[in-house]
Parts: C-alpha cells; structure tokens; sequence
C-alpha cells in the first residue's frame, strides 16, 4: 500500500529549511488560468482547440490548390502562391493539425485511461504546449509579412532550402518554426513515457493497458527518437543559411542528398506518428459499440510495436528514384514490405472485433468504420511503392498525393473525428446530435472520395504534384474538375461537423456518466471530469477496467472506501501547484527564435555590426528563457492537499508550505 | 508521516512512490538521452559521411588536429566525470562538504575541456586556416564538436547552479534524484566524447 | 554544513563503501585504455584490425561509463532497455547511412566524372 500512499510530496515537506516563496498563481477562471494552467484536461483542450484552428487554416489552403487546379491554364493564383499554398498546407497539416490533435487525446484521454491524477511533470506538459503554439506562430508569420510564407515544400528539400535560392526569411522561418514544434513534441513525448511507465493505477499492468495509451506510448517513442534526426538536418540547414557553412553546398563539396536522408528518418517514423494515434483511438472505439472485447489484443499491441520499430528502417522508400544503388534499394524495398503485415494484422483484428458483434451503428462508430475501409486502401495503394521499379513509376506523381491522403484523411482525420465524438460527452458532458453527426459523415466521406479517388487516376496518367497549373490537352480536366467539386463537398461536410460541435459545446443534450456504456477507466468518471480526476485512485482488476467495476460494483465500492480513508490519512489529494514559468520560457524561446529567424542583420557582413540587432534579439530571447527556467527549477515541484465532500466537490484546500 | 524519512535510511535506488521504481526523473533523463543518442548519432554521420567523400582541395584533418591536446582534454573529461560519479555518491549519503567539493573538481575540469577547445578552435581558424565556411571539413567538424562543446557549457552552467543551490540548505539527501539525473547527463556528454574522439580523430591517423 | 548528514546507511553500507574505490579504479583503467587507443593507432597492422581494436576498445570505455558511473548495473534493467533502445536505434542508423554514402554509386561526380560515363555509356 505504500504504493498507493504517495508519500513523496509529504517526505520532502519535513527539511528544516524554509521553501522558497515565489509567485503561486492560483486562478481557476479567465486569461491568467489559462497561462498557468498545468492540469493535463486543460491543456489538452488547448492543444485540442490550436489543431482545430490550424485545421480551418490548412483546409482554407486546400481549397486554393482545389480552385487553381479545376481548370486547366488557370490563373487563380500565380506559381508563386501556389508555393506557399502547398508548402503550408502540408506543413500545417501535419506539424500543426494532426500532431496536436493527437496531443490533445494524449494529454486528454491517457492519464484518465491509467488512472492517474496527471502527468509526470505537469510544468514540462504547459511547456510543450506553449512551445508549440510559438512554433505554430513563427511558421505562418509568413503570411503577415513581405517576405512571404514558406515556399520550398514541407520537406524542404535541399539546395531549394539554400540562401542561394530562397534569400528571403521565408524558410528561416520554417526552420525556426519546425525546430520549435520539433522542441515541444519531444518534450511532451517524454512526459508521457514517463507518466504511462511509472504512474499507472495499482493493477494496471502493461498488459492491461487499454490500447489507445499503448498507441501513445509508441508514438511518443517514435518522437523521442526520430525528431532528433530532423532537428539535426535543421540545425545544418540553420548553418548553412545562418553562416554560410558547406552542409548542402555542392560547390564546397556538399551533399544535398543527406537532407534528404536526415529528413525522411525523421519523416517516416513520423507518418507513424501520425497513425498510430488514430489506431489507438479506433481500438477504443470498435470495442465498445461491437459489444466486444477488442479482439487479439496482445497482438494489436506487438503489432503497433513492430510498427514502430520498422518505422525506423523503411526511409529510403521516400527515395528510389535517387539512385541508392540496388542492394539498399532492395534491402529498404523488403522492409517496406514487411512493415506492410503488422498493419495488416491489425485490420483484421479490428475486423474480428466486428465479427458477430452486437454493432450499435453510433456517429463515432460510423467514422470509425469509414477509417477502417479508407485506411486500407490507403494501406494497400502504400504497400505498391514498395516494389522499386513500380514507385519509380508513381513517385512525385498525384498517385502519391491520392495515398497519402487516404492514409492521412481517411485515416488519421477520420479516426480524429471518431475520437472527437466518441469522447465529447465525457470532455463537456453533452452529446452530440446523431443526425447531424451521421449528416456531416455521409458529406466528409463522399466528398473525401470524390475528391482523392481521381487523383490515382491522375497520377497515372502522369500528372505531376507541386505543379501549379497544366494545359488543357493533358486529359487530366475531369479528373481535377471532379476533384475540386468533392473538394468543396468535403469542405460542407466539414462546416456541418464544426458548426454540429459548436452548437454541441453551448447547447447540446446533456449526458449522463459513461454514455455508450463503455469499457475503460475514463468512463469511469463523472463528465466534465473534476479536476482532480480520480475521487480515489482506482484499483484496476481486469483489461477493461471500467466494465469490471460496472459488474462488480459491491466490492469496488468496498475498495474504493477504504482507499478513500487512506488517502484522507496521508493528506488528501495533491495537487499540483500552477506555474506561470513555462509560459514565460516559451516568450523567451519566441523572442530568441525571432531573433534568429527575422530580424535583419544591420548592413552588409564586411560591417562589425553586421550581427548587432539579430544577437542582441536571440541574447534577449535566451536570457528571458533562462531566467525563467531557473525561476521554474527553483519554485520546486510543490502543491496543495484538497478534501473532498462525499459527493466529490471540494470541501477544503490545504495550503501547508512545503508540501 | 512517512516511513522512508522515520528510518533514516533512504533507498535511493527504490521510489515507492512510482509503479516500476524507478523515480520519474531519473526515467525521464534516461528517455531524453536514448533522443541524445539519435541526435548525435545523426551528427557523428554527418561527419563520417562528408570525410568518405572529400571534395578536390580538402585540407588534410592529420595536419591539422592536434592530437596531444585532444588526448588531454579527453583525460581531463574522464576525470570529471570520475568527479562526478563520487559527488552523487556523496550527496546520497547526505555529505554536503563532500559533495561541494567533488561538484567544483567537476565544474573545474569541465571548464578546462571547454578552454581546450576554445584554444584548439582558435588554433585551427588562425593557425591551420581551416574555417567553419572555407571547406566541408571545416564545417562538419566544428558544427560537431561545437555542438558537443554547448551540451559541456550547459552541463557546466547546471553544475554550478547545482553547486550555488547546495548552499541554500535546500538541497538535502532526499534529493539527491536532482544530483544523480543531472550526473546522467554529464556522463552522457562524455560518452559521446568518447564516440567523438575515436571517430573524429584517431582513425583520422591511421 | 548546513544539513549535516545525520543518517547512516544500515544496509548495503559496505557497498557504497567499495563504490568511492570502484570509481577511482575504473577512471585509471579508462585512461590506460585511452592511452592504448593512442598507441593503437601508430601500430604498423592491417587498418581493419585496428579499425576493430579501436571501436572494441570505445565500446568497452562507452559501457563501463554507461553501466558503472551512470549506475545502470545497480539499477532496475528498464533504464538499461530503454537507453539502449536509443542507442540500438542510432547505432543502426548510423551503419545504414553510412553504408548508403559508401557505394559506388553515392560518389559524387568529380570534374573528370563525366567524361567517365560517357566513356562507360559508349
């Protein structure tokens, strides 16, 4: 039991020295609570509502490309746009939208799922947030300035990337901006290794775990390990603009192909990142409106962890055409190939969860479906390019983009919306209406349709991707014009979701605890959950935690009792001190980052001042970020105890110094 | 209130207060530095990679390295971290003297590494003419090495605030997590010294 | 001192006892051992073999670090696995990119490279 105790807080409160009093912001409501938030409920909304914002942003994007490519010779926007336009949109996309929708579910759901109170460093969690969101500014800067928004593609690839040929600010800023999300990621990925490893509830096991933590245990691995790659062949690229070192000279001896390798060990692993999430969420889902355990569990987690680990040693398949010589070109061909069967297994054990299931044909259920049949035919339009010679034929054609979005839209987005609406009563405590639910499905999955599906055939037929506009002789006019419709169509149907969510929010039906009657500990919560999460730690006893305690409820009520009082004995609940520090350590990152990224040098570089005002900006920025650091190191780790009523509102706060 | 603290001894291999036992921060570290590992592990290649190729022109890395200085930083690295590896001892015996004193032979020595490369980058750009722009050697090797030079002066800069910390009569044997983690990171930086100087220049002379 | 040490350790005393003697011997054996990689690289053999005794000998400096100062062998094995999943993973890497960067057909075209291929073309 000592386990349980949570001792450590109170051991630290007994040294004879004196904490150190610093600023402890206490505000529950308004701007300030927000800032100095470090309760992981509200800072996954927050990462929740950023991604839905950039996803309006990127969507607006994809219809501009959607608009200039309908009709052939267009002039809708100019090839310098176009640029722009796809660079960000796929840019924004992924950094900006289905990363932080899958933080947002990480930080959200996974705590609930273990049944803890939060993650392991609160603080570091607000960090990674707002590191994030300065991320997410200095990236669309752009767009607010002459120098113009980023225009080299999302994989930047070298000499485009170069001072030579891209001399404005433009990817300093895209350097800038994705080192930061890069920052943030890892560092939100190492707090949730930390938090699934070691702050499960007594009984949750590894092998209990519900799958969609075991999803974000992967995905955070895949973080913490492939984004060092990138931050690598930014730091380079940062050099070689900066500087003017030889990284991606090739004048000076310089390999512009190792960026490409550098980029694409990050940017496989990342498409991983980009998955995973999604499965986890359709492994939750399909479960509990099949009536059915998930089937093949212990499988469906080796699964996802040979994903993983493959994920690692497929990246040259972003590369065929390069010329790797045959043995590497075969060797990553294999592994491509390989990597193909433990996603395959998964499809068919979601299959087997359906199989003979009691389906109840719920809106969360319905997008999850959707995911299952789109995903594979993404899957098995991917599994193509593994063969060499066939990608040679595919590669940078509207084929890939056909892909890539169906893995991505139809997979990832879909899985998204599934998550949104399978656990929006548990966030906000309504519900939302099924047939709007099931009205914007049926509309985002015909125009998904309309919209990718031609692309394949364009690909074919040779059309190229980044390519601005196309003459009218190609025979790719009814592809494009019946893309650009299912383009628009896609877009009501996303309109209708948002608007469904939006009304949902303020005026929707309100639900009862556990409304689809569902399976893990979350659910176990009363919705909105409390703040403290947990009234009394659960004891976990079976895989689906939540639908033991439903079966066993006399002898939880039992458990949870006694535990109760322990707790009341040792103090009552801890919770966390907020913190404004990692707020302001992240101004300091934005300044600094600005410094480096914007601001101009003073004149020419034979000028000694030539670095004066970019220095003293970038100092300034690393100074504030220091002193904060320093500030948040020393303000220690501290809480307060609460006591709870016996209907869990908050009897009284207990502020001993100290603890 | 707690029985760890009644007993006077504290098991600093064992937190009770997590499922695997292992402290959070002690995870946490060891998790950011498997991320260290890819980072310099992407560096490294960088480098190797750009000597299998030399351009026409390169200068040759043996005329130019100075391998006595190289041999004695690397000492002086080990020995700090010898220094390093005690003062966690002694702060998990609750040894505050010891601890301030192997935590200044740490910094002290830390401070030496960085004031050889200081000297040997100086050495190279104004004696050896070799820039960080005027050859692709150049550039890999002191982005390298420099970047592995800012992960010392971090490490430096944390030791010392460490080291200030000691005084206040906050820092106790209870939290000697703090010490051992940042010691974690310090060994890190000297294991990939050690990756470094193999790989950077000693096969360079054979 | 201002929180002078007050505990004693009952258990496992004799240990941290012979640590302070076990960290000083092993900081002498990986200075000998970097003396021996200096002497290694001067010796008249083959270059692959003392390319071999050069990377056995910094993997051999590399884990005792890792599993004496950075106490890994006194510690629960996940720390182990998980630093060693990062370090399996880099070390793959690196091997795979630098065998990519080591076939013929990664070499950069040098001024007189083109005159090459159309020889080899003609």
């Amino acid at each position: 039991m000592e386990a349980l105790a949570k001792s450590d807080f109170l051991a630290k409160g007994e040294t004879a020295a004196k904490p150190l009093v610093l600023w402890r912001p206490t505000a529950k409501t308004g701007l300030l609570s927000w800032l100095t938030t470090v309760d992981h409920k509200k800072i996954g909304f927050l990462y929740g509502i950023s991604g839905l914002f950039f996803f309006i942003f990127g969507g607006f994007e994809a219809l501009l490309i959607r608009i200039q490519l309908a009709v052939p010779n267009n002039s809708f926007l100019t090839s310098a746009q176009y640029s722009e336009m796809f660079t960000m949109h796929g840019t924004t996309m992924i950094f900006l939208v289905v990363m932080p929708m899958g933080a947002a579910f990480f930080n959200f759901i996974m705590p609930l799922q273990i049944g803890a109170r939060d993650v392991a460093f609160p603080r570091l969690n607000a960090f990674s947030f707002w590191t994030f969101a300065v991320g997410a500014v200095i990236l669309n800067l752009g767009w607010f300035m002459k120098d113009g928004a980023p225009d080299a593609g999302w994989f930047g690839y070298a000499p485009l990337t170069t001072r030579h040929f891209s001399p404005t600010h433009a990817i300093d800023m895209w350097v800038m901006g994705l080192q930061l999300l890069g920052v943030a990621s890892i560092a939100a990925a190492l707090n949730f290794i930390v938090t699934i490893i070691n702050m499960r509830a007594p009984g949750m096991t590894m092998m209990r775990l519900p799958v969609f933590t075991w999803m974000t245990l992967f995905t955070s691995f895949l973080i913490v390990l492939s984004f060092p790659a990138i931050t690598i062949a930014l730091v380079e690229i940062m050099m070689d603009r900066l500087f003017g070192t030889n990284f991606f000279e090739v004048s000076n001896g310089g390999l512009p192909i190792l960026w490409q390798h550098l980029f694409w060990i990050f940017g496989h692993p990342e498409v991983y990142i980009l998955i995973l999430p999604a499965m986890g969420i359709i492994s939750e889902i399909l479960p509990t409106f099949s009536r059915k355990p998930l089937f093949g569990y212990p499988i469906v987690v080796f699964s996802g962890a040979s994903i993983g680990f493959l994920g690692f040693g497929v990246w040259s398949h972003h590369m065929f055409t390069t010329g790797m010589g045959t043995t590497a070109t075969a060797a990553f061909a294999l592994m491509t190939m390989a990597i193909a069967v433990p996603t395959g297994v998964k499809i068919f054990n979601w299959i087997g969860t359906l199989w003979n299931g009691h389906l109840t044909m719920r809106t969360p259920m319905i997008f999850a479906i959707g995911f299952l049949w789109m995903f594979m035919i993404g899957g098995l339009s991917g599994v193509m390019h593994s063969a060499a010679p066939s990608d040679a034929e595919q590669h940078g054609s509207y084929f890939i983009v056909a892909h890539f979005h169906y893995v991505l839209i139809g997979g990832s987005l879909f899985a998204l919306f599934a998550g949104i609406h399978y656990w929006f009563p548990l966030m906000f405590g309504r519900k939302v209406s099924e047939f709007w639910g099931k009205t914007s499905f049926w509309f985002v999955f015909v125009g998904f349709n309309v919209t990718f599906f031609p692309m394949h055939f364009l690909g074919m037929e040779g059309m190229p991707r980044r390519t601005f506009t196309y003459d009218g002789d190609m025979g790719w006019n009814v592809g494009n014009m019946t893309a650009t419709i299912g383009a628009f169509i896609l877009a009501i149907g996303v309109a209708i979701y948002f608007l469904t969510m939006i009304y949902t929010f303020f005026k929707g039906e309100k639900t009862s605890k556990d409304p689809w009657d569902a399976r893990t500990l979350e659910w176990s919560l009363p919705n909105p959950p409390p703040e403290y999460n947990f009234k009394v730690i659960p004891t976990v006893h079976a895989r689906d935690g939540w639908w033991y305690e439903k079966r066993h409820t006399e002898e939880i009520q039992k458990e949870q009792a006694e535990h109760a009082k322990e707790d009341e004995a040792h103090g009552g609940i801890h919770m966390p001190y907020q913190s404004i520090y990692p707020f302001l350590a992240s101004v300091g990152i934005l300044i600094g980052a600005l410094g480096v990224a914007v601001i101009d040098p003073a004149s020419t570089t034979q000028d000694p001042g030539f670095w004066g005002p970019k220095v003293a900006v970038t100092i300034l920025g690393g100074l504030i970020m220091f002193v904060s650091v320093v500030l948040w190191a020393l303000e220690g780790n501290d809480g307060y105890h609460i006591h709870l009523n016996e209907d869990g509102s908050i009897k009284s706060e207990d502020h001993h110094a100290g603890h | 209130m707690s029985s760890t603290a009644a007993a006077g001894a504290i098991d600093h291999h064992h937190d009770s207060t997590t499922v695997t036992g292992i402290p959070n921060k002690k995870l946490l570290m060891w998790a950011f530095l498997a991320s260290d590992c890819m980072f310099f592990g992407c560096l490294i290649s960088t480098h190797l990679i750009y000597r299998l190729h030399p351009p026409p022109g390169t200068p040759n890395a043996r005329d130019v390295f100075s391998i006595e200085l190289t041999s004695f930083s690397t000492f002086i690295l080990l020995m700090s971290s010898l220094m390093m590896a005690l003062a966690v001892n002694s702060i998990q015996k609750g040894n505050l003297k010891s601890l301030r004193w192997s935590l200044l032979t740490t910094i002290f020595f830390g401070l030496i590494f960085l004031g050889c490369q200081v000297y040997e980058f100086r050495n190279f750009v104004f004696e050896k003419h070799l820039t960080i722009t005027n050859s692709i050697l150049g550039t890999t090797f002191f982005t390298l090495t420099g970047t592995h030079g800012l992960h010392v002066l971090i490490g430096v800069i944390w030791l010392t605030a460490m080291l200030i910390y000691s005084f206040t009569g906050r820092l106790t044997e209870k939290d000697a997590i703090d010490v051992e983690s940042m010691g974690l990171y310090w060994h890190f930086v000297d294991i990939v010294w050690i990756v470094i100087f193999t790989a950077v220049y000693l096969l360079e002379y054979l | 001192m201002i929180a002078p040490a007050s505990t004693a350790h009952a258990s496992g005393h004799e240990l941290e006892q012979s640590k302070f003697w076990i960290f000083v011997q092993l900081a002498m054996l990986l200075a000998v051992i970097t003396g021996l990689e200096l002497v290694t690289v001067y010796l008249p053999f083959m270059k692959w073999i003392l390319v071999a005794a050069l990377v056995i000998l910094s993997t051999v400096k590399f884990m005792f670090v890792i599993f004496y100062f950075m106490h890994l062998r006194w510690d629960k094995a996940f720390c182990t696995i998980l630093f060693f999943i990062g370090l399996v993973l880099a070390g793959g890497t690196m091997w795979a990119l630098l065998k990519l960067f080591s076939v013929a057909d990664s070499k950069p075209l040098t001024l007189d490279a083109p005159a090459a291929i159309v020889r080899t073309v003609a």
